[in-house]
């Protein structure tokens, strides 16, 4: 027999705690909706000929997609944390920067204000601690 | 009769993959991280699996903004190497055990899991680092294996307690088979890693080595841990660790610890990997 979760979760106490964490954006239902059109874009640089084109002329490309001006400047950018708040997923958003040939130790190091050599360092030397960055309301 | 004989854990970060395909396993960067995984191909090379029921989730590969399975099984023939953006990794195909997984999916069915089934996919490095970090470099992968898809990228994803009892409700499915196949189940993701945002870079050894020390001392608390405690301590990725959960299910209430490595970093990842076996 299968155990219940004795403690069924209300689903706004739920979500407003992912809203609770400094310098992270969950990927709820809410920002998959609004990013939908960044994301299903992402996918289509799986194909190396889209990919191809993609490189050629990247506006032209993009416009193709009924993607928000923000959207599309995020990625001309390669501005990941606008990327992230115009409802971006960085599994999708990874498509982006595997196709520029950029790992996921450099794309995530943007994220971070951090020069990419301080964050290397910094994951080298054990990487970032949780303390006080568990909590936006009560930092610990 | 089929029987669930191990357990393995494993991170499966693609630059783990990326380093094995162009062989820098032994490059001072990734030497330590990889000697933990040595222990664990000699012996599978020894208890040579039939089957690798292998959980894992697809980032974006297979399913795309429009599927969201919670959980997806797969029921192919076979599987290709996905192309995530940089080309397909250069591994053989994975040979699924279609019998087994259909006879998984019914079972699981009538059990109250919803399992959705899926005939035609790609596998992403989710499920075809781990094959490597187990089997190095074969010309063919030397088990069949089932892919269970868990989601974990759009929330909310299972909790860590129905991941626990999917486990378990797989281990009777397995049971219930009437072909005489030894089979293993894998948890793959984590540990702590947090791949966005101003706080990306966040590691939780503490945290990360407890988790490891409860998959055999006392995996009931790790069942309830709710999510928003694995998004404050171990990073927004960190959530991937309830995928080891439905690997502990499937193992029975007592296991034995045989092989146990941690390591930071991979690239942005803490690196766990565990082989467990099932009894006291």
């Amino acid at each position: 027999m299968t155990i219940e979760n004795p403690k069924r979760q209300d689903i706004h106490e739920y979500l407003a705690e992912l809203e609770d964490i400094p310098g992270t954006r969950v990927f709820t239902t809410a920002r998959a909706r609004k990013g939908y059109w960044l994301n299903q874009f992402c996918m289509t640089l799986m194909k190396p000929e889209n990919r191809e084109r993609f490189k050629t002329d990247e506006r032209a490309y993009l416009d193709e997609w009924p993607m928000t001006e923000a959207q599309k400047q995020a990625v001309l950018n390669r501005d990941y944390n606008a990327a992230l708040d115009e409802g971006g997923n960085i599994y999708f958003l990874a498509k982006v920067f595997f196709t520029d040939n950029i790992s996921f130790l450099q794309a995530v190091g943007t994220m971070t204000g951090m020069p990419a050599e301080e964050y290397q360092a910094m994951m080298i030397a054990g990487g970032r601690s949780p303390v006080g960055l568990r909590s936006k309301k009560e930092p610990y | 009769m089929a029987r669930i004989t191990a357990g393995v854990a494993s991170s499966h970060i693609p630059a783990l993959g990326a380093t094995i395909d162009h062989g820098k396993t032994q490059e001072p960067y990734w030497k330590e991280c990889f000697a933990g995984f040595a222990w664990t191909r000699a012996w599978e090379a020894a208890q040579r699996p039939d089957v690798v029921i292998l959980v894992y989730n697809d980032h974006a590969t297979a399913f795309d903004m429009d599927f969201i399975p919670t959980f997806a099984i797969g029921c192919a023939e076979r599987y290709k190497s996905a192309d995530e953006g940089w080309g397909p990794r250069p591994v053989p195909d994975v040979i699924g055990d279609a019998d087994l997984a259909w006879h998984i999916a019914q079972s699981c069915i009538l059990d109250e899991f919803d399992l959705t089934i899926v005939n035609r996919m790609d596998v992403d490095h989710g499920l075809t680092v781990p094959l490597s970090l187990m089997f190095g470099q074969p010309e063919a992968w030397p088990c069949k294996v089932v892919p269970l898809a868990v989601n974990v990228v759009t929330y909310p994803p299972p909790s860590g307690n129905r991941c626990y009892a999917l486990g378990e409700a797989i281990a009777r499915a397995v049971q219930s088979y009437p072909q005489d196949l030894n089979v293993q189940i894998w948890g793959t993701g984590g540990m702590s890693h947090q791949l966005q945002g101003p706080r990306a870079g966040l590691i939780n050894a503490a945290w990360d080595n407890r988790f490891l020390d409860d998959l055999v001392k006392d995996p009931q608390r790790l069942r309830q841990i709710p999510h928003i405690e694995y998004l404050r301590e171990t990073g927004s990725e960190g959530i991937e660790m309830v995928m080891w959960l439905i690997m502990r299910g499937g193992l029975g209430p007592d296991v034995r610890a045989l092989h146990r490595h941690y390591h930071v970093p991979a690239s942005n990842t803490a690196v766990g990997h565990i082989v467990l076996e099932p009894g006291g």
